[in-house]
């Protein structure tokens, strides 16, 4: 019989090994746990875990460095609620494993889980456009007044449409000198002028590129701002990043609710700081009676719902908030958020609260269009720099908190999608996963194994091979999987074997046809060649039309597919040849177990 | 040596009518229900909310549905999933959700039990329309590289045979899914393109040994050629789809609801496929007027 090459028995050999090593940490259990970063150095034992798992009935807290590790994803976030209330820790909802150092010194790591099998969140944010090209124009507006009426040239109203600024002016014409400086200082817009009736009309436009410009520098900031804000969520690995050019994915594995996650992310609330006007009876009766008692006022509502009057003036706004931490008051002890005021604001607040000693200060939580009134508190002394707000509960003081710290969205973000998966459910899709593959590889061994004998069983492990060598690689490439990504390889299981079957059913033709057994095994690997390379390489096809849809659902399954194919050719090709041929090779074989 | 399938000599060429007056009626229900009824489009295509809450205590769907419209939410479906805690509900994207979001929008409808999100989609409609051209391109381009591929490989002829063959399957797959308001979600869009990909596979193989015969087998006639091609490979396409079957059929059982209508879509597809490529690919060849290699 022909002798098969050493090189190709060399070459499954190297293959199987790079399969079993690298699925291999798959193998180890994972256990979803908890990370704390202690900021000032204390021991993790000294979280008292021995009380907090009595209190809680949760069983068996591992400790490993900074790892705490649990049972249930149940006992975890358990102990995550109930940890977060700590002061002074930070932490992190992570999985931890118990992998051997060399295999992670080589690389080898799990597969990583989607979102839909570990638990998550899925948002995709989309920049608000209208809401970029609404301050360039209001920024517009003001610099073309100033520029008019610099130059003394009068106007009797401005408008503004859909991608430029119109200001009707008293002459009908306008000094050259003066238009080629207004040519220059504005030089991103086309500026053109048009005789009207009694006077002028001279126009700026946006030119398309100026404007991407602006959104693509505002999804820069917003990127930098939102990636600030995620890290103070509390979860291991989390993707941000930039998707076309208006869009941000966000991805917070391990987090079970995404309600606190929504409100931080979109949120564009900042603070800004006011004097009170007139007294509390001032407030109420300017509310009855729909116009403000006090001039130079403006009316707000408390949280608790109470008109409240408020100068026009803001001493302070987020924008001159440098830093900001939540924590507790010293003599309440209630929730509190500590400010730290820019050189600026903290000038103008020093010069406020010293000229208003005695007089009361509002500080107003303003989202968007709604304003709110969180605490109102009489000026003792004057103060500047550093100082606190109270009136929020916890939650609120910390989520505030982040919001300062991170500075406000340069343009608000809404999200587009939302995709939210709790850990239990995850793991349930883990388990159906699991047990379908299996089912589903069950059946097909025992029905190759009772068909084709003896190299049923050489398919049969081959399909096995396959299967690590899809775990493999999607570990190695560090490729997500998915609930669709299993189904992905439970059909490679399915088709996995059709390589093999259509060599095989040429053998049996072959041995049919009087030939001799060995024979009958090299033309039915010949002849079943191209067939088997025309047919996976069209089902490659489709599966790479597929991965240009490029959306989560669809791409874990071509990802699959693509390597089961892949991986299932090189079995059934070289793979199952190699196992053939050291069977049959170099012996009078008398019949063929098939 | 254990056969299914003995040696077989059935006059496919003969009997091609019956075929195609069967595949000519399903398509023709077909294209009727996709023109006339449309298809079920999941939130994916369409954009809305899908919330998946489990709840402490037992709940029934009509007080689920009955808090949701006194909370104007009336444009809703909800059913049980799983067990009697557990419920499925589908949101239009509502107004309301712009200034409270649905999770705490929820947390207010259901103040009086407790419950947690067990899982929350939501397209915006933008997204949605996005997601649909997507899939639509997605599938013309796997069809047309799909036909260079073959007619660079073979001959446009069996390219012309094989495409057909798969718009038969994609069309009755896509019909079922239409006529029986099965819901139409990326994964069943997934689950269409995969079994674009599995039914070429299966009419490449029979084509492959039309090709060899009609060059080996020179004194039949063409008729014999397919007959004999679509015999010899009879085994094997029933191996095959068997096996992927069984797979599938254990997704069925044991995949959940995540993956129930991408099973569906499967089975559907490979049982059309596997008709088609045995039925349909290779008597269209005949009609397209595959010749003899003498004749060239």
């Amino acid at each position: 019989m022909y002798k098969y090459p050493t090189w190709k028995y060399i070459l499954v050999l190297l293959v199987l090994s790079y399969a079993v090593i690298y699925s291999l940490p798959n193998f180890y259990n994972t256990y979803p746990s908890i990370q704390v970063n202690t900021f000032d150095k204390k021991e993790v034992d000294s979280l008292n875990l021995q009380q907090l798992s009595e209190d809680n009935k949760i069983s068996n807290i591992g400790i490993d460095g900074n790892n705490l590790f649990f049972n249930s994803i149940d006992d975890q976030l358990n102990a995550y609620n109930k940890l977060i209330k700590l002061p002074s820790y930070q932490f992190t909802l992570s999985n931890y494993n118990h992998i051997p150092k060399w295999l992670s010194t080589i690389n080898a790591n799990p597969v990583s889980l989607g979102l839909d099998l570990k638990g998550g969140v899925h948002f995709l944010l989309q920049i608000d456009s209208d809401n970029v090209k609404k301050s360039r124009f209001t920024q517009l507006e003001n610099n073309l007044r100033n520029f008019f009426i610099d130059n003394g040239i009068r106007y009797n109203t401005f408008f503004t449409d859909a991608d430029s600024v119109t200001f009707k002016l008293n002459k009908d014409s306008i000094d050259p000198e003066v238009l080629d400086t207004l040519n220059e200082n504005f030089s991103d817009y086309q500026i053109t002028t048009l005789k009207s009736e009694g006077g002028m009309d001279i126009s700026a436009t946006l030119s398309q590129e100026s404007f991407q410009n602006d959104i693509k520098a505002s999804m820069k900031k917003n990127l930098a701002i939102l990636r600030s804000r995620v890290n103070e969520l509390g979860v291991s690995q989390p993707i941000i990043q930039q998707q076309g050019k208006n869009r941000i994915i966000v991805q917070l594995p391990g987090l079970q609710d995404s309600t606190r996650a929504k409100t931080i992310l979109g949120s564009t609330a900042t603070l800004e700081f006011r004097l009170t006007r007139g007294s509390p009876d001032d407030w109420s009766q300017s509310e009855a009676i729909g116009t403000n008692t006090i001039s130079e006022s403006l009316l707000y509502r408390h949280k608790n719902g109470s008109p409240v009057l408020l100068s026009r003036d803001v001493i302070a706004s987020g924008k001159d908030i440098e830093g900001a931490n939540s924590g507790f008051d010293g003599q309440t002890n209630q929730p509190a958020v500590f400010v730290n005021l820019s050189s600026y604001g903290a000038s103008n607040m020093l010069d406020t609260t010293s000229k208003n000693i005695g007089n009361r200060m509002a500080v107003v939580f303003v989202e968007q269009d709604k304003n709110q009134v969180i605490n109102i508190a009489t000026i003792r002394e004057a103060f500047s720099k550093r100082f606190q707000i109270t009136g929020l509960d916890l939650q609120e003081a910390k989520d505030l908190a982040i919001l300062l710290r991170s500075g406000s969205l340069s343009a608000p973000m809404t999200i587009v999608e939302e995709r939210t998966v709790g850990p239990s459910l995850g793991s349930e899709n883990i388990i159906s996963g699991r047990d379908s593959m299996l089912l589903g590889m069950i059946l097909v061994i025992l029905f190759m194994f009772i068909y084709y004998k003896k190299f049923g069983l050489i398919a049969n492990i081959a399909l096995i091979f396959n299967i690590l060598i899809i775990t493999a690689t999607l570990a190695l490439f560090q490729a997500t999987l998915t609930l669709s990504g299993i189904a992905g390889i439970v059909l490679t299981v399915g088709m996995a074997v059709d390589a093999n079957v259509l060599i095989y059913e040429r053998i049996r033709e072959e041995i049919l046809n009087g030939n001799s057994p060995n024979a009958s095994i090299i033309s039915g690997y010949n002849k079943a060649f191209s067939t088997i390379s025309d047919a996976n390489i069209t089902t490659l096809i489709a599966a790479i039309a597929l991965l240009t849809i490029g959306t989560g659902v669809v791409k874990g399954f071509a990802v699959t597919l693509v390597i089961g194919i892949l991986s299932s050719m090189f079995t059934a090709i070289v793979g199952t040849r190699a196992l053939v041929s050291f069977i049959y090779e170099n012996k009078n074989n008398k019949g063929l177990s098939i | 040596m254990f056969r299914i399938i003995k040696e077989l000599d059935i006059k496919f060429m003969e009997i091609r009518k019956i075929p195609l007056i069967l595949s000519s009626l399903l398509l023709a229900v077909s294209i009727l229900s996709i023109v006339i009824k449309g298809f079920n489009f999941g939130i994916d295509f369409s954009s809305g909310y899908i919330v998946q809450l489990k709840f402490d205590n037992k709940v029934t769907v009509i007080d689920v549905q009955d808090k949701l419209s006194k909370n104007n939410l009336t444009d809703s479906t909800v059913q049980l999933y799983g067990s009697s805690k557990e419920i499925l509900i589908k949101l239009k994207d509502e107004e309301i959700f712009k200034k409270t979001n649905i999770n705490n929008y929820l947390k207010k409808i259901f103040n009086d039990t407790s419950f947690k999100i067990t899982k929350l989609e939501y397209v915006g409609a933008q997204v949605g329309s996005e997601l649909r051209e997507k899939g639509e391109w997605a599938m013309l381009i796997a069809l047309f590289s799909i036909l260079i591929y073959i007619a660079l490989r073979f001959e446009l002829i069996y390219g012309l045979g094989a495409i057909s063959a798969l718009i038969h399957d994609v069309i009755i797959t896509l019909g079922f899914f239409s006529f029986f308001n099965l819901t139409f979600d990326l994964s069943v869009l997934a689950a269409v393109l995969a079994v674009i990909g599995y039914s070429l596979n299966d009419s490449i193989v029979v084509f492959d040994r039309i090709r060899e015969n009609n060059i080996i087998l020179r004194k039949l006639s063409i008729f014999a050629v397919l007959n004999k091609s679509i015999n010899q490979t009879l085994s094997r396409t029933l191996v095959t789809s068997f096996t992927t079957m069984l797979v599938i059929i254990s997704l069925l059982i044991f995949g959940g609801n995540a993956v129930e209508n991408f099973s569906i879509a499967m089975l559907v597809g490979i049982l059309i496929g596997t008709y088609s490529s045995i039925f349909i690919a290779s008597t269209s060849l005949s009609y397209f007027g595959i010749k003899r290699p003498e004749e060239n």
